[in-house]
Parts: C-alpha cells; sequence; structure tokens
C-alpha cells in the first residue's frame, strides 16, 4: 500500500474526531505539498534527482525516497505514484540499484523502458524531469538471492535485466562466493541495458560470467537453446532467476526441465502475475453493483475491476495485479474465483479485490 | 409536469448525453487543479480559522475567526465534500478524493449522506412520497399533503431546522415519519443511530470540546466562534438547498406519473424539480455549485466547476423543447422559498389555491 497509517493509536484516535480520517497527518498534505512536496504524509515521496538515458527506449532514474522509506532487499520492486492528466497512476518497477546505495546514500535507482502505448512509462519519458517528486510505496517481492550462497544462474531479456543488475551488484559487494552466471538476451546490441556496469561488475567480480545474446542482429533470430546451458558448469546445482519476456521465461522453463531441474529451483518475476488455473466450471455471470445501480452481465474470466470500468464506473485502484488492496470491495453475496491463487470465494459477504476476482455465477458488489 | 411524447424524450437524452460526453472526454489537469486548489483553501481557512479563534477576546478578531471557520465548513461542505461523495472526482483515483472514502465535517455520516442523498433524493427527485428530501418530513411544501394545524406554525419549524439543519441532515436517515406510522421500529435503525451517535458525538467533541479545551483560559471565546461558524455554515447550506428545489417554479411529481419512466423522463423531470439561482463566480463557489442545482440533478457525477461552462447549452436544449429553465436571483428564488413555506402553513381556502391532488 501506498498510504502509511499513523502508528500511534493516540494520534489515529485524535485524527479520527478531529478530521475523519485515519491519517490526520495526511490533511496538511495539500499545504505542506506546496512548501515542500517531500513532507507530504498520505505517500512516501521521493525526488527524481537525476535521469540518466540508457538507450533510446529506457532510462535510469535516481531517486531519493524521504527517510521513512523502509527500504529493500536486492530483486525487490515497489509501485510508485504519478499524476498524469490529473489522474493518479500506479505502477510496479523493480529496483535496478543495489540496497547499499540506499543505505549509504539514501538513493535508489528504477530503470524503466517505454512501453509502446504505456500510459505511464511514455510520461515518465517524456514528462517527469530532475526535480520533480513522485510517491514510491513500501518494497515487496521474494525474487531474492539465496542466502547462505548458491551457485546461480540469471536468465534475464530486456528490461528484464533491471531486478538483477540489483541482486548482482550486492553479490559483488558482498563477495558473494559460489559462482554466478548471468544469461543476458537484447534484440539488439543498441538494446544492452547498464553496459558499463555490467562490464565494470564483470571485471571486478571475479565469479561472475555475463554473456550477452543478441536475438535479432543475426539472418534468423538467436534465441535460448540447450547449447547455451551445456557452456555453464554444474547447471544442476544452480539456483535460476528468470525474467523477462513471458516467451523467454517460458523457453527458458522448458529447457530446464528437460535437464530435470526442479521448479521449486527455478526463481522468476516480473510483472506478469502468476495466473492460477481458473478451473474449467463456467467463469462469468450477471454483476449488480449495488451503490450505484448497475446491473451488467460478463462473460469469461474478466475481473470485477475491468467490469466495473466497463460499465462506466470508476472504482478506486492501484496495481492491478492484486498486489496493493486499493481496490477492496465488499462483495455482498456470490462467488467470486481469485485469479492468483484460483480459489473460489465463499457465496456471502466479504472483502475482495476486484482487480483479481472473476465473478463465476451472480455477484453484487457495494460499488 | 410538461407532456412530451415517447420521440421527444429520446430526442432530449440523446442531446443531454452528448453534452455529458463532451465533459467526460475532456476531464483532466485542469478538474485536478481546480479541485486540489479548493481543498488547499479549505485548509488555510481551516487551519487560519482555528489559529485565529484564541485571539477572539479582541471583538474583530473575533468576527474574522468566526467567519472564516465558517467559510471554511461550508466549502468544505458543498464544494468538496458533496461534490466529491457524488463521484465527481472518482477517476482521478486519488484515495483522498474518492466518493466511497470521503469521510465530511458534518454530523451526517457519508455513508447515510450516500444512501439517502445520491440513491435516494437523486434518483426518485421531487417524486411526492419517495423523495424525502421534499420538505425533509417536516415541512408541508405543496396540497399534496392534507393541510393540519401544526403547519400553521411551520415557519418556526423552518427556522429552527435551517438553524440546527447538520444535526436534521444527520438524522434523516432515522426517518421518523416512519417510526410515528409504525411502519419501521426503532430496533431497525439501531445500527444506523450507532453510526449517527459516534460521528455526531466527534463533530461535537471537536468544535465544543476539544478546541475550547486546549484554550482554556479563552474557552467560552474559542467555544461561541466554534457554535457561531457551525451556525453559518448551517443556515448558509439550507439556505442553499432550499433554493435548489423549493422554489415557486420547482416542480413536484406523483409516483403514478413516474412508473416505469424512461431515461430521458427521468431528465425531464429532474430539469424541471430543480432551479437554479445566479450571483457572481464565489456565490457559486460557496454554494458548491449548486447554484447551478439544474445542472446538477441533470449530470450529478460531472464535476461540479464545470456546470458554469454547460449551463449554456443545457438552457439551449430546454428552450428547444419548450421546458422552463427555473432560474433568477437568489434574492428572488429565496424569496418564493419562504413564501411557499408561509402559503402551505395555510389551508387552501384561505390561500385560495385550488386541491389538485
Amino acid at each position: 500500500m501506498l498510504a502509511r497509517q499513523t502508528q500511534s493509536r493516540t494520534l489515529h484516535w485524535l485524527g479520527r474526531q478531529l478530521f475523519n480520517r485515519d491519517d490526520p497527518a495526511a490533511f496538511f498534505d495539500p499545504l505542506l505539498e506546496r512548501i515542500n512536496p517531500m513532507w507530504v504524509q498520505a505517500y512516501t515521496p521521493a525526488r527524481v534527482e537525476q535521469v540518466i538515458e540508457e538507450t533510446a527506449d529506457t532510462r535510469t532514474l535516481v531517486l531519493r525516497p524521504s527517510r521513512r522509506w523502509s527500504g529493500f532487499k536486492a530483486g525487490q520492486h515497489v509501485n510508485i505514484c504519478v499524476d498524469v492528466g490529473g489522474v493518479r497512476r500506479n505502477r510496479t518497477f523493480s529496483l535496478s540499484s543495489s540496497p547499499i546505495l540506499w543505505r549509504e546514500q539514501g538513493r535508489v535507482t528504477l530503470t524503466i523502458k517505454r512501453l509502446p502505448g504505456g500510459r505511464v512509462t511514455n510520461w515518465i519519458h517524456d514528462e517527469l524531469q530532475a526535480g520533480m517528486v513522485i510517491g514510491v510505496g513500501e518494497a515487496f517481492g521474494n525474487f531474492l538471492v539465496p542466502e547462505p550462497a548458491q551457485p546461480v544462474l540469471f536468465i534475464a531479456g530486456g528490461s528484464g535485466i533491471t531486478p538483477v543488475l540489483s541482486q548482482l551488484e550486492t553479490m559483488a559487494a558482498t563477495d558473494y562466493r559460489a559462482p554466478v552466471t548471468l544469461l543476458y538476451f537484447v534484440r539488439t546490441e543498441a538494446d544492452v541495458i547498464a553496459r558499463e556496469k555490467l562490464q565494470a561488475l564483470a571485471a571486478r567480480y571475479s565469479a561472475l560470467t555475463v554473456t550477452i545474446i543478441t536475438t535479432h542482429e543475426g539472418a534468423s533470430p538467436r534465441y535460448l537453446c540447450a547449447a547455451d546451458f551445456d557452456r555453464i558448469p554444474g547447471i544442476r546445482a544452480r539456483q535460476v532467476y528468470l525474467c523477462g519476456p513471458k516467451g523467454l521465461m517460458d523457453l527458458a522453463r522448458d529447457l530446464l526441465h528437460q535437464r530435470d531441474i526442479d521448479d521449486t529451483d527455478i526463481h522468476s518475476t516480473f510483472f506478469s502475475v502468476p495466473q492460477a488455473d481458473l478451473g474449467k466450471e463456467a467463469l462469468g455471470g450477471q454483476v449488480r453493483f449495488a451503490e450505484s445501480g448497475i446491473d451488467v452481465g460478463s462473460e469469461g474470466d474478466a475481473n470485477l475491476l475491468d467490469i466495473a470500468e466497463a460499465a462506466g464506473l470508476t472504482p478506486q485502484h492501484g496495481c492491478r495485479m492484486g498486489i496493493c488492496h486499493q481496490c477492496s470491495c465488499r462483495k455482498t453475496s456470490g462467488t467470486v474465483v481469485n485469479r492468483l491463487t484460483g480459489q473460489a470465494s465463499g457465496p456471502g459477504e466479504e472483502t475482495i479485490q476486484i482487480c483479481i476476482s472473476v465473478p463465476r455465477g451472480p455477484v453484487a458488489i457495494d460499488l | 409536469m410538461k407532456h412530451m411524447t415517447e420521440a421527444q424524450l429520446s430526442e432530449l437524452e440523446k442531446e443531454l448525453d452528448a453534452i455529458r460526453d463532451e465533459v467526460i472526454a475532456d476531464l483532466g489537469e485542469r478538474d485536478a487543479r481546480y479541485i486540489r486548489r479548493m481543498v488547499r483553501l479549505h485548509r488555510m481557512l481551516e487551519a487560519g480559522g482555528r489559529v485565529m479563534m484564541p485571539f477572539g477576546f479582541i471583538p474583530p478578531v473575533f468576527v474574522a475567526a468566526t467567519a472564516t471557520l465558517g467559510v471554511a465548513k461550508i466549502l468544505e461542505n458543498m464544494e468538496i465534500g458533496h461534490n466529491v461523495m457524488h463521484g465527481q472526482y472518482d477517476w482521478m483515483n486519488d484515495p483522498a478524493l474518492h466518493s466511497q472514502t470521503y469521510e465530511w465535517d458534518t454530523v451526517c455520516t457519508g455513508d447515510s449522506w450516500r444512501r439517502t442523498h445520491n440513491y435516494e433524493h437523486h434518483t426518485y427527485t421531487n417524486i411526492i412520497g419517495k423523495d424525502r428530501d421534499y420538505g425533509y418530513a417536516v415541512l408541508r411544501l405543496n396540497n399534496d399533503e392534507p393541510w393540519k394545524p401544526r403547519h400553521s406554525l411551520q415557519f418556526i419549524n423552518y427556522l429552527l431546522l435551517s438553524v440546527f439543519f447538520q444535526w436534521g441532515v444527520g438524522l434523516h436517515e432515522l426517518e421518523t415519519e416512519k417510526l410515528q406510522r409504525r411502519e419501521i421500529s426503532l430496533r431497525d435503525k439501531l445500527p444506523f443511530l450507532k453510526e449517527f451517535a459516534r460521528k455526531g458525538g466527534r463533530q461535537a467533541f471537536k468544535d465544543y470540546v476539544f478546541f475550547p479545551l486546549v484554550t482554556f483560559p479563552v474557552a467560552p471565546i474559542v467555544l461561541a466562534g466554534n457554535i457561531g461558524a457551525n451556525l453559518i455554515r448551517n443556515l448558509w447550506s439550507s439556505t442553499v438547498i432550499f433554493c435548489g428545489h423549493f422554489t415557486q417554479d420547482a416542480e413536484t411529481f406523483s409516483e403514478q406519473e413516474c412508473e416505469g419512466e424512461s431515461k430521458g423522463h427521468w431528465y425531464l423531470r429532474q430539469l424541471t424539480g430543480s432551479s437554479n439561482f445566479t450571483g457572481g463566480r464565489w456565490l457559486h463557489i460557496l454554494s458548491g455549485h449548486l447554484s447551478y442545482q439544474v445542472e446538477h440533478h441533470v449530470f450529478p457525477d460531472l464535476p461540479a466547476h464545470r456546470y458554469p461552462e454547460i449551463s449554456g447549452k443545457v438552457q439551449a436544449v430546454c428552450q428547444k423543447h419548450g421546458i422552463h429553465y427555473n432560474t433568477g436571483s437568489f434574492a428572488k428564488q429565496y424569496g418564493t422559498v419562504v413564501k411557499r413555506v408561509l402559503r402551505y402553513s395555510l389551508p387552501e381556502r384561505l390561500t385560495g389555491t385550488v386541491t389538485t391532488a
């Protein structure tokens, strides 16, 4: 969650009495924001200190979050919130710097690629400048390097390199004593993100081997293949970390399975949230948005947030992938299936995250 | 109500929808800047009023502090709270400005308001027997309700309702008239009463206990100033709201004529059941743009500061269909409200009106 609730019970109580809200400190945000945007209380503000162009479509933001931010572990990501055209938008990005940089200098970096048609990434590329302040949430995710040290293989594709950069930097700084191999897939040489940093890391950290593979520079595409794994010593003893486009991740998983590498040794991350098998039962159904008095039908595995928006409603939401709970709503009747777990809810009244809830039969929501 | 054919009504619907779509497509930075500016202004006024109040032993400061806090409450209730809770700014996805979670600085809880106002009043606008906002079950404002002797003193009721308006609105969901008719029991209303007591307690604690106590030596002055600020807000908001639906030309409707109505018919009812008043920019802002009650009732979830911009188009649509667009100066509209309250305090045989019900 981006909102930080006050810890003190007395303050919390007083906040409710005086301002009718749980976060009394944020009552003065509209004024504080004007004086110094870094004093805002409703979310953790982070000043953009520098913008570094990595490639034609990727830039790295050097951020200085307010000191009350709790920090992170290498490989984790954060939600950021920005106002684009008057609309507050939340997106998740991996932190690309090492936690040591945060501890020592109070800085973190995000490395962000422009996505075709992406509202937020394009805004970050076209509008965001050094000196501006954005909101960051607490770090989350368990794409973490093994402790104690074990041999590791990273397979990254495109901007999937970002959490790996943070991990490699941390491993080098802490002298992680086990072989570490990175297979980094990019379309062309021009798409390599943080080339100098990778080269410098490989030079000073002898356990690390970096192989950059361009997929679209030859006559025919050159994808990950079994031979790539033949060159990696002791691959069966490695913990494998996958981060990149779905095609690369699926291919890697298949090839790893062929070598009898267990799923428990394969770690993956990224914004393609795991999609549970939703079962063969018929999904979709009549949805009643009780507060607005709107009834709409839904088909298939459309989630309730999409259904509500298609019906002209504008429910509060955040990450749209079941992480931030900002879209939590009261379901008063009916059954929904959780897209992440595949679990069906009970039929009665309960709070659900509408962005990952798929109706199974008629459902009534307090919206 | 003016008679229109289904074809005319669907024409009306299309024209009003077009006005709405145009605004929706244009929502953005400008609207966000506007509401944030209003919120900032409210924080400044509230903080200013609270800080000045303890120095109220100097008479001009007392007047300034009370007025500042009163205006702060008006701005928060009318232009911010009321409009945010209508969902006018939900598209901004800002948790601090979202209709489902906003809680305003008045006795009525946000949840109760969403039920009685957003749902009941805006769906059944001016339908006698269904819109409980019509006369607030306290006043007799048309001759559908038979005259009783107690109505002869209703001007006093009206004044009392205005003075204690926030408590009246807060208790609106209690449905005392149904309790009296024994259609519901007090037990049904217990969850509501609990909510009401909690929110009312909070509001009273803040203005009448906490702020006087923390300024102990001048507690009576702070208490008096806070009472004054609440009174200013109560009188102003009740006046604005009365001018929105109880003017001379604001029509009322029967349940039969609205049964199974079309969207176009609903639009027509909103247009003819509401009334505007004219004035300067700040008069509109301080009334939460309910001075554009007609536009508000037709498009309750469009950001209110857009109403002045679209008012011309709405008037043109009305003119085209021969629908009376009810507007006039604040003084004129308010005069007709007072006249209405007085006129229906007497039976028809004395005022000379014919019973049509």
